[in-house]
């Protein structure tokens, strides 16, 4: 799926290729469904030969007793057809939903954090959500439809063939016209279909966005300004919908009109020719009752189109994303080395987020060891983070490479390395469920005094212990009720339970108060004694603790040395001190 | 049944549309079932008058026949058409009386909400209501007056035939329903609350990889991905063989009813009390009636999950707001001078907040909040802004308690540039102009100038017509504060308000930030919120809050002479002891 081919199938092609997955089990859906309409068949003929024999014939119960206790079996036969037909097709649909919403969330794991900014993943959890629920239709309903569709008509229209060739040979007149006009209809009014279904996200994104931004809105005393405009939208969104639909019902009303006239013209012709005895009532009168069921399926497809309809629209969001390159791997990777000490080497490292930009980092090279704290400090765009991001492998860089005591760590298992890496993230995310298993993320198996222990080196002790079921207070979605340096404390307190030889902090007391501050960073330092620490500073006042303080600039390095001996330098960090902390 | 009451009031203005898509539907299908039993009259008499030779009048029945043909046709179409345009309407007004209902909440009442995955709750149960009436209210009626007609019409033929019919659809469109609304409850249940956790699991897996990977944690959060994927499905599964049920149910009823009135009209036919053709006519009639009932079960179906929605959404709406707006508000006072006396606030938990806050907020002053987070100083800003109403003490504001004036009043003489500045998704113009829509293109750059954002903004390809927001640009930190303060100065209010506008800046954003503020801050009342003390030296009179309490005041030159909190903070963040 990697290999780039030189087609590129279109969404419904590739929805197509999934359905081989279950095919037996859809072929199955479709034979109780074409089964179904036998059985129908069936109770049409009987309950015509039933009825001639009763009004032309004279017949009593005595003489048509047999047919008459055939009849409820085969109803209740059909019922069940009907029943199994849909539980088989919705296993169908269920199985592949299950495997497309596994694949999709494992892909994203295997493409890695970098391709997936935080901010989308609200989206993308949409896509895995929503936009796989709408395959269901796909799946249960429209493909066994289409099999039903081609093969049920068909066999009503040879029970009808002998019966009366005329009436068949409306059927069969009228019946291509249905999905010709569907097709045709259908055609344009997709388009306008599929744009009226954007701006209704729109019109909903709108609604949400002004509900999300009300405290702002009412500080600018604009919020019943806004009520009106969501008013004024809403009427707009359905003056626009309208006018479409008005032209996509018509394509249902050719339908409608091909399917009930023409039952209504074959009702006015067999009465003409019973009336002049062309015919006998039985063969009419099974002709009236299979007439409305040959159109049925027919009729019952604009439903299904619609199914169809919205599984693509899903699906191009699906594939896209089926389709994120993963992040490498080594196919066998090299075991680690002995990392006590550790020595890490940058060795004229590159590396470009997207083929066509900019580099992120340009020919650094770094060391850090066992023992050593180093600070990153730059401009926003620097190239700090990229850098803590490649020491985690998440990305591979482009030219150079990555030593850890003499072993490239591209040709090492990335999840064996990071179990030896600490990492606090700028944004520190908090997963929904229970402080401990927030906590203990750290370390699976760690038990409650160590978890205390951390929480009380990461200074949350306090806040933990004011939350009503302490550990176990269940922490909401995203963090919800926890402030931003509260959140920064847990993820700090990870650090310390996690107990490992290299550390990465990004930024790690932003948005603490001055007290905790003070107090975390004391922690740190007694952290970091014996291990290797690399620190992302936005802010210099948090450097001092650094033995080395490492300048970057437009993915380079700029300046290293000492805090004092930058300051000094009158390079790019000099003017930076100058610019943050006055004289 | 308060809840499906409250339903039917919200939807009385639209009563004339509603009503009009439910005689529509019921035309059509009346329209229906016409059809086929007068086909099956017609060709079982035809073929009798055939038969016989006595001379029929065919004319009337064969136009009826393509008369009802048409009428179903043309009123299956008028019928989706005024349905939609019901629904539209519907669903509009909705969105508008939720919003008007919500908006008194903000932000204080909300902030169990905060998270945007509640609020795409709300969407979600807004649409959910919509379907209430369009498939279930609308059905459930149709139905009713549907079978009422049908009963009479078969009555007047033979009670036994009506009998049995109306046994079978109360089966049928009662009891399956029914049956189907008990099963269902928890399966339905337990699906919308799977997939919200599935969502917020996804979520969590992707906001949180970069710490999954690096805890070696990944492989676990897939598994519970998947578990509840597992569970989500088995549950539909259950839904799903209950809706093939139901429909199977329907069917095998319909056919019952044609078989029941063949059984019933066999002797009668033989006695000669019933003609040949009466019986093809009510056995085609009783088999088509119960397309009346067929939407029924999956329509309760959803019943639950429609009900639920209706709850959540009538519990946020009945919410008090934190602030009752006075009956008759004071006019809008000339000069904004401000003073606390004794002001107290608490959440309720038992804790004071804020306590005995006295503050003179005289025009043309500057003040300064400090303190740790948890200090009381965005509470203190919430009472300003009327977004809180305050326990005890009083505000006064021109000679006035702050109460008394309407609080959109009150909030034209505060511009705030906030902590959290939230940016619409609309373009930055837009987003501009929310503090003032009357300002022209020259006062919007100007502002824009001001705070240092222009060049930024005009470097921009599209400009100030760059959308912004989730789906927009992306903005640095320091930009979006940079806008807010474009905002603030765009509203031209005598009072400023700061909070923490640079708090977590990188030292250059910070700088540029300071010096558009230090423009800004001239001539007007300022209260600048902050915890750190780098931003607040120059201010009048620097108020230090700890545990909603003022434990200090005074310039910053004077508390530095006292040697207390205020020193111990200074300390703290500038690790130098105070010279």
């Amino acid at each position: 799926m990697s290999t780039k081919a030189p087609e590129i199938p279109s969404p419904e092609q590739r929805l197509n290729l999934l359905k081989n997955r279950v095919k037996p089990t859809l072929a199955l859906a479709v034979g109780l469904g074409i089964a179904g309409g036998f059985v129908l068949i069936a109770q049409a003929l009987i309950v015509a030969g039933l009825v001639h024999r009763v009004m032309v014939n004279g017949a009593g119960y005595r003489e048509v007793l047999p047919q008459l206790l055939r009849l409820p079996p085969l109803m209740l036969v059909r019922a069940a057809l009907s029943w199994a037909s849909e539980r088989v097709a919705f296993a169908a649909s269920a199985l592949i939903r299950q495997e497309v919403r596994n694949d999709l969330f494992q892909r994203l794991l295997d493409a890695g954090p970098l391709r997936l900014k935080g901010d989308r993943a609200g989206e993308v959890a949409t896509v895995i959500v929503d936009g796989v629920e709408a395959l269901e239709g796909y799946y249960s309903r429209y493909l066994p439809h289409l099999a039903v569709m081609a093969m049920v008509p068909l066999s009503i229209l040879a029970a009808v063939v002998p019966a009366d060739w005329i009436s068949a040979g409306i059927m069969l007149f009228t019946a291509p016209f249905i999905p010709f006009f569907t097709i045709l209809i259908g055609r344009g009014a997709e388009r306008l279909n599929q744009r009226q279904w954007q701006s209704l996200a729109r019109l909903g994104g709108y609604f949400l966005d002004r509900v999300n931004g009300l405290a702002t809105l009412r500080m600018f005393n604009a919020s019943r300004r806004e009520a009106g405009m969501i008013a004024r939208i809403s009427d707009d969104y359905r003056l626009a919908t309208m006018s479409v639909l008005y032209v996509a019902f018509l394509s249902a009303l050719v339908l409608e009109f091909f399917a009930t006239v023409s039952v209504a013209l074959m009702a006015v012709i067999i009465g003409f020719r019973l009336l002049k005895g062309g015919m006998a009532f039985q063969d009419g009168f099974t002709v009236l009752l299979l007439a409305p069921e040959f159109y049925l399926p027919l009729r019952l497809m604009g439903n299904y189109y619609h199914a169809r309809m919205e599984a693509i629209g899903a699906a191009e969001r699906i594939f896209s994303m089926l389709d994120t390159p993963v992040a490498p791997r080594p196919l066998a990777p090299c075991p680690l080395p002995a990392i006590t000490p550790l020595r890490i080497c940058f060795e004229d490292v590159s590396f470009r987020y997207t083929p066509d930009s900019a580099p992120a980092i340009d020919g650094v090279t770094l060391s850090l060891t066992s023992g050593e704290r180093v600070a990153l400090v730059g401009p926003s765009g620097a190239g700090k983070s990229t850098l803590a991001a490649l020491l985690l492998c998440f990305a591979l860089p482009e030219q150079g490479r990555v030593m850890v005591n003499g072993v490239d760590l591209a040709q090492c298992d990335p999840d064996q390395w990071r179990r030896l890496v600490a990492w606090v993230p700028q944004r520190p995310h908090i997963f929904h469920g229970t402080m401990r298993d927030n906590i203990r993320l750290g370390r699976r198996d760690a038990a409650d005094p160590d978890i205390l222990r951390a929480a009380g080196l990461a200074r949350c002790e306090e806040f933990i212990a004011r939350l009503p079921q302490g550990l176990d207070t269940v922490i909401g979605e995203q963090g919800a009720g926890l402030s931003g340096g509260q959140a920064r404390r847990i993820a700090l307190a990870r650090v310390f339970l996690k107990d490992s030889p290299l550390i990465i902090t990004d930024e790690p007391t932003a948005g603490l108060d001055a007290r905790s501050e003070a107090m975390v960073r004391e922690s740190l330092n007694e952290l970091a004694r014996g291990r290797a620490v690399l620190s992302i500073a936005h802010r210099l006042a948090t450097l001092e603790d650094a033995d080395r303080v490492v300048v970057m600039n437009e993915g380079r390095i700029v300046e290293q040395g000492g805090y004092e001996e930058l300051k000094g330098a009158g390079g790019l960090f000099a003017r930076m001190a100058a610019a943050g902390e006055g004289p | 049944m308060r809840d499906v009451c409250r339903l039917l009031k919200l939807a009385w203005p639209y009563r004339a549309w509603l009503v009009a898509a439910l005689g529509l539907s019921l035309v059509t299908l009346l329209a229906n079932v016409g059809l086929l039993a007068l086909s099956g009259w017609f060709i079982a008499a035809m073929a009798l008058a055939g038969i016989s030779g006595i001379p029929i009048n065919y004319h009337y029945p064969a136009a009826g026949i393509r008369a009802l043909a048409i009428l179903r046709t043309l009123g299956r179409y008028a019928e989706r058409v005024v349905s939609h345009q019901a629904s539209l309407r519907l669903l509009a007004g909705l969105r508008v009386w939720i919003f008007r209902r919500v908006e008194p909440l903000a932000p204080a009442r909300l902030e169990g909400y905060a998270s945007g995955d509640l609020l795409s709750r709300i969407r979600a149960d807004i649409d959910c209501l919509d379907t209430f009436y369009l498939r279930l209210l609308a059905p459930v009626l149709t139905a009713l007056f549907a079978c009422l007609l049908f009963i009479l019409f078969l009555w007047h033929f033979s009670f036994a035939v009506a009998l049995a019919t109306a046994l079978l659809l109360l089966l049928a469109g009662g009891f399956l329903p029914l049956a189907v609304h008990l099963l269902g409850r928890k399966p339905g249940a337990r699906v919308t609350r799977t997939s919200s956790e599935l969502r917020t699991a996804v979520v969590d897996g992707l906001r949180g990889m970069e710490e999954l990977l690096a805890y070696d944690a990944a492989g676990r959060q897939k598994e519970r991905v998947e578990e509840l994927n597992r569970r989500l499905l088995a549950d539909q599964a259950r839904l799903a063989g209950l809706a093939g049920i139901s429909a199977g149910g329907v069917g095998l009823c319909s056919g019952l009813a044609l078989w029941l009135s063949l059984v019933i009209s066999i002797p009668l036919v033989r006695a000669g009390s019933m003609s040949g053709p009466q019986m093809v006519m009510l056995g085609l009639f009783c088999q088509a009636a119960f397309e009346a009932v067929l939407p029924l079960p999956p329509a309760f179906l959803l019943l639950g999950q429609t009900l639920a929605a209706a709850r959540r959404i009538f519990s946020l709406v009945d919410e008090p707001p934190a602030v009752s707006e006075p009956q008759k508000p004071s006019p809008l006072p000339a000069n904004a001078a401000i003073s606390l006396r004794g002001v107290g606030f608490s959440y309720g938990d038992g804790v004071a907040t804020l306590e005995g806050i006295d503050l003179e907020l005289s025009p043309g002053r500057k003040v300064a909040v400090v303190g740790v987070s948890g200090a009381g100083k965005s509470t203190l800003l919430a009472l300003l802004l009327r977004f809180r109403e305050y326990d005890s003490g009083s505000i006064i504001l021109a000679g006035r308690e702050i109460r008394e004036y309407d609080g959109e009043d009150v909030r034209r003489l505060l511009a705030v540039a906030g902590q959290q500045p939230f940016l619409f998704n609309a373009t930055l113009r837009e987003n501009l102009l929310i503090a003032r829509p009357g300002a022209v293109e020259e006062e919007m750059v100007a502002a824009a100038r001001m705070a240092g954002i222009h060049d930024e903004i005009a470097a921009l390809a599209q400009g100030y017509d760059t959308p912004a927001g989730e789906g927009g640009v992306k903005l640095s930190g320091g930009q979006v504060r940079r806008l807010a303060i474009a905002r603030a100065i765009l509203k031209n209010a005598p009072i400023l308000i700061l909070d923490e506008a640079t708090s977590s800046l990188d030292t250059e954003s910070e700088r540029i930030v300071q010096a558009a503020l230090e423009k800004l801050m001239q001539g007007r009342t300022t209260i600048c919120i902050a915890h750190r003390l780098s931003t607040v030296q120059r201010a009048d009179l620097i108020v230090v809050l700890d545990k909603g309490r003022i434990v200090e005041t005074g310039t910053h030159a004077e508390l530095l002479r006292s040697g207390r909190v205020y020193t111990k903070l200074y300390e703290l963040q500038f690790e130098q002891p105070a010279a």
